[in-house]
C-alpha cells in the first residue's frame, strides 16, 4: 500500500514543536486520593528572607514530630507527608505554592508569614482547606464564624498583651497609676495590641505611652532615649527577629531594669545568647508552649527520632522555644486529623479536618501546652499562655497557665468586624 | 528562510512604518495572541492562576516602568508605591459603590497625580539623586498607608476586594480575571509600542540621551519629563489596581513595599531597559525563575537525589537564581530582550552570516 506523506517543512516542524511546548505546560497530573495514601500537609514558609529567625527551628520541630507520628503508625494507618517550600514571604509566590499544593491534594496549610497568611486566608475559606496561623496573623481570624477555615489555635497578639498586663497587675504590684511604655515596631503587627492596651488602661487606670520604631527594627536608638525621658515603670516590647535584641540592648542601655521588660512571644534562646553574663536576667516573655525537653512528647521525639540520628536539624535546637512551637502546631493538626478520621471516617478532606479542629477539647499535647479547646466560634482556643522569665540559660515559667481580658479581646474583634462591614 | 524577507515590498510609508513590517513577526505575534486567548481552554487552573496571571500583570507593571526608565531615562525607585496608590484608590472607591471602570480610571489618575508631584523632583535632579527622591516617595507612601487607618483598613490592615464587574462581566471567576489582566496587558503593550514611534516617544528618547541637548533642539523638557511621569504612573496605578482585583483579591501594605519596587526594577533591567518584549521576558524571569527552580530542587530532594537540610534546600534556588542573573548579564549586558534580538537577527538573514543592523 502506498501512503503519501507530505514532507514536513522545517517551519511546520518548528510550529508543531512550539505548539507542543505550549500545551505541555498545561498538562498536570491529578493526584488521586487513595486509601492508605499519605495525608499531605503543606508547610509553605519563609526560610530565606524575613522570618529566618524563626522558620528553621520551627520547621525542624514540625518535621521531627511528623517523623515520630509516622514511626508510631501515622493517622489511622496513613502516614503524613509534609510539603515544605520556601515562599520568602512574597504573597505571589505563596499563592502559587498554595495552588500547587492544593492540586497535589494537601489538606492542611501553614504559612508562618503574616503577609502570605493574610493573602491566603480568604482563599483557604473558599476552598474549604484549613490553615493554622499559630499565634500570628490577623486578629479576626480568631472568629470561627467569619473565617471558618483559619485557626490561630493559640493566643492571638491581643491576648498575649492582655496576659502580660494581667501578670504586671497580679505579680508586679498592680497596674493602677503605673507608667507603661509600649515600644513597638511600626507595622500592622506592632500596632495590633494598641487598641487593647488603651481599653485595659482605661479599665485599670494606668498611663500608657506608645514608642514606635521604624521597620525593620535594627535602628532604635532615638526611640529609646525618648523612653528614658518618659521614665516608665514597666516596658512592653513588641517586635520580632533581630529587632528584639536591639530593643533589649536599647532598654538596658537606657537604665531600664531587665525585670521591668516584658516581651511578645517572639523572643528565643538564640536572641538571648547575644547577651553575656546576667545583664538580661529577669526579663519576662509571653509563652504559649513550654520550652525544654521535659514534656512527654519531647521525650519521645528525643528517644525515637533524635537519638537514633533521624533528626532533621541541629540537635542543640531541640527543645528551644521555636522548635517546641513547631511541635505544638503539628501536634494540634495531627490530633485534629485523628479526631476527624475517627469520627467522620477516611479519607480526610478539608471539611472533615476543619471539624476535627473544632472537636479539640482540653488538648495539651502531653503537657506541652495549655489546655486547648476550639469551638466553631472560638478558633483561638481561649487565649491561654503564661509568663516566663529568662534566668540566664533558659525561660523559666513564672506563672501558671491562664488567660486575661478575653471579654475585651472579643469586643475588639467584633468592633473590627463591624468596621470592615461598612 | 524563516523570515522570508525576499518578496516583501513596501510601497507606502504606512506599510514600512507599521508595528510589525515583516510577515514572520506578525505570524509569531498572532500565534502568541491565540495561545494567550485560548489559555483557559488548555491550561490547568493552577498554571493559569499562579503563573500566567501574575506574569501578565507584572509584565504590564514592568512596561509602565520601562516607559519611564528605559524610554525617558528617569530612574524610578518608588514604583511599588505608585501601584499601591492605584490599588488603594480603586479598592476604596469600589467599596463606596463607584463602578469598577471609573474606579480603575480614578486609580490611574490618582497615581499619576501623586507620581507627578514626586516626578517634579526630576526637573531638578538626575540619576542617582532622582533615585533618592523617588525612594523617598516609596517610604512616604508606605508610611502613610500603614499609619492612616482609613487607608489601610485598621489594625488588621487587609482590605478584601468587593465584588465588581467590568463592562457587565463580573470579575470573579478565574477566567474573567485572566481575560481582564490579558486585556490590560495588551493595551499597555500596544500603547508602549506605539509611543515609541510617535513624536512623544522620540521626545522622551531625546530627553533621555541628553536633556539640555533636547532643549536646544526645541523639546520642552519640563513638559516631557512630567508627561513621562504622568503616563507611566497612570499605567502603574491601573496595574496596581488590576493586581489587587485580579490576582491578590485583597490589598495589604506588604504587597507594594520596597521589595516589590526592587523586583520591578530588576524585571526592567534583566529584561532590557526600554524594550517591550524585554518587559515580558524580565517579568517572567524574575517572577517565575525562583518558583521553577524551587520546584525543581524540591522534586530532586523528594526523589532522593539531593540530601540536604530544609534550610539549605530553600537557599539553593536563590544561589542558582543569582548565578543565572549574573550569567545572563555577563553574556548579554543589555538584557534578555537583546538575546532575543540577536537570535532574531541571526535568523533574519540565515543561512548567511551578516546581519543588517
Amino acid at each position: 500500500m502506498k501512503r503519501t506523506h507530505p514532507s514536513p517543512t522545517r517551519r511546520s516542524l518548528l510550529k508543531a514543536a512550539a505548539l507542543a511546548a505550549g500545551l505541555g505546560i498545561g498538562v498536570v497530573g491529578v493526584a488521586q486520593a487513595q486509601d492508605k495514601a499519605p495525608i499531605q500537609f503543606a508547610t509553605l514558609m519563609d526560610f530565606t528572607r524575613v522570618y529566618t529567625f524563626l522558620t528553621s527551628e520551627y520547621s525542624q520541630g514540625q518535621q521531627d514530630y511528623i517523623k515520630l507520628v509516622n514511626m508510631e503508625g501515622g493517622v489511622d494507618g496513613r502516614p503524613i507527608k509534609l510539603i515544605i517550600k520556601d515562599h520568602a514571604s512574597y504573597p505571589e509566590r505563596g499563592i502559587a505554592q498554595y495552588n500547587e499544593a492544593r492540586s497535589d491534594g494537601a489538606v492542611f496549610f501553614d504559612f508562618l508569614s503574616t503577609p502570605v497568611a493574610n493573602a491566603l486566608m480568604p482563599r483557604a475559606n473558599e476552598d474549604h482547606l484549613p490553615m493554622i496561623a499559630f499565634a500570628h496573623g490577623r486578629a479576626d481570624a480568631a472568629d470561627g464564624q467569619k473565617f471558618p477555615y483559619v485557626f490561630p489555635a493559640a493566643a492571638i497578639y491581643r491576648s498575649q498583651a492582655a496576659l502580660l498586663l494581667q501578670f504586671i497587675d497580679e505579680h508586679e504590684g498592680g497596674l493602677k497609676g503605673k507608667k507603661i511604655a509600649f515600644v513597638h515596631i511600626d507595622s500592622p503587627f506592632g500596632k495590633e495590641p494598641i487598641e487593647l492596651l488603651n481599653k485595659v488602661s482605661a479599665l485599670k487606670g494606668f498611663e500608657l505611652k506608645l514608642f514606635p520604631y521604624p521597620v525593620p527594627g535594627t535602628e532604635q536608638a532615638a526611640t529609646w532615649t525618648e523612653v528614658r525621658r518618659y521614665r516608665p515603670d514597666k516596658v512592653i516590647i513588641w517586635g520580632a527577629g533581630p529587632g528584639q535584641a536591639v530593643s533589649i540592648r536599647g532598654a538596658v542601655g537606657n537604665g531600664i531594669a531587665p525585670k521591668d521588660i516584658h516581651s511578645v512571644i517572639w523572643l528565643s534562646e538564640s536572641d538571648m545568647q547575644s547577651f553575656t553574663g546576667d545583664t538580661v536576667v529577669g526579663l519576662k516573655r509571653f509563652t504559649a508552649v513550654n520550652t525544654g525537653t521535659s514534656p512527654a512528647i519531647l521525650k519521645r521525639i528525643v528517644d525515637k527520632v533524635i537519638t537514633p540520628g533521624q533528626g532533621s536539624g541541629d540537635k542543640a535546637k531541640v527543645g528551644t522555644t521555636y522548635y517546641n512551637i513547631g511541635v505544638a502546631s503539628m501536634a494540634i493538626a495531627v490530633e485534629a486529623a485523628r479526631l476527624a478520621t475517627k469520627k467522620l471516617g477516611a479519607p480526610l478532606t478539608g471539611e472533615k479536618l476543619k471539624q476535627g479542629f473544632e472537636m479539640l477539647k482540653d488538648f495539651t499535647a502531653e503537657g506541652l501546652m495549655p489546655p486547648l479547646t476550639i469551638t466553631d466560634k472560638d478558633h483561638q482556643g481561649g487565649g491561654w499562655g503564661r509568663v516566663s522569665e529568662w534566668d540566664g540559660k533558659q525561660w523559666a515559667p513564672k506563672s501558671d497557665w491562664s488567660h486575661a481580658f478575653q471579654d475585651v479581646v472579643w469586643q475588639l474583634i467584633r468592633e473590627d468586624e463591624a468596621k470592615a462591614k461598612k | 528562510m524563516f523570515y522570508r524577507l525576499s518578496g516583501v515590498y513596501h510601497t507606502r510609508y504606512s506599510a514600512t512604518r507599521q508595528l510589525w513590517p515583516i510577515p514572520a513577526d506578525r505570524w509569531q505575534i498572532g500565534a502568541v495572541a491565540v495561545l494567550a486567548l485560548a489559555a483557559p481552554l488548555y491550561m490547568s487552573d493552577l498554571y493559569l492562576s499562579s503563573y500566567l496571571l501574575p506574569w501578565l500583570i507584572f509584565s504590564a507593571a514592568t512596561l509602565a516602568l520601562t516607559l519611564l526608565m528605559g524610554l525617558a531615562g528617569q530612574l524610578h525607585f518608588g514604583f511599588g508605591a505608585v501601584m499601591a496608590i492605584g490599588a488603594y484608590t480603586s479598592i476604596h472607591l469600589a467599596r463606596a459603590g463607584v463602578p469598577f471602570e471609573l474606579a480603575l480610571l480614578a486609580a490611574g489618575l490618582m497615581a499619576a497625580l501623586i507620581g507627578c508631584l514626586f516626578g517634579a523632583a526630576a526637573l531638578r535632579v538626575k540619576g542617582l539623586y532622582l533615585v533618592m527622591a523617588t525612594l523617598a516617595m516609596q517610604f512616604l507612601v508606605d508610611w502613610v498607608i500603614v499609619n492612616v487607618n482609613a487607608i489601610s483598613g485598621g489594625a488588621v490592615a487587609t482590605l478584601q476586594t468587593p465584588q465588581v464587574s467590568y463592562l457587565f462581566v463580573p470579575v470573579a471567576s478565574l477566567t474573567a480575571r485572566y481575560y481582564l489582566a490579558l486585556l490590560w496587558a495588551a493595551i499597555v503593550t500596544l500603547l508602549v509600542l506605539n509611543i515609541k514611534r510617535t513624536s512623544f516617544g522620540r521626545a522622551l528618547v531625546a530627553v533621555r540621551d541628553k536633556d539640555f541637548a533636547a532643549a536646544v533642539i526645541g523639546v520642552n523638557i519640563f513638559k516631557y519629563k512630567l508627561l513621562a511621569f504622568f503616563t507611566s504612573s497612570f499605567l502603574g496605578g491601573v496595574t496596581g489596581s488590576i493586581l489587587a482585583f485580579c490576582f491578590y483579591q485583597a490589598v495589604t501594605p506588604s504587597q507594594f513595599n520596597f521589595d516589590v519596587t526592587i523586583q520591578l526594577v530588576a524585571m526592567a533591567l534583566v529584561g532590557g531597559l526600554g524594550s517591550v518584549i524585554g518587559g515580558f521576558l524580565g517579568a517572567g524571569f524574575v517572577l517565575l525563575a525562583p518558583i521553577v527552580l524551587l520546584n525543581l530542587i524540591a522534586r530532586m530532594t523528594d526523589a532522593g537525589w539531593l540530601n540536604v537540610s530544609t534550610t539549605l534546600m530553600a537557599h539553593i534556588p536563590l544561589m542558582l537564581y543569582g548565578a543565572m542573573i549574573i550569567g545572563f548579564l555577563l553574556f548579554e549586558p543589555l538584557g534578555l530582550a537583546k538575546i532575543y534580538d540577536n537570535a532574531r537577527k541571526y535568523f533574519l538573514v540565515w543561512p548567511f552570516r551578516h546581519t543588517q543592523s
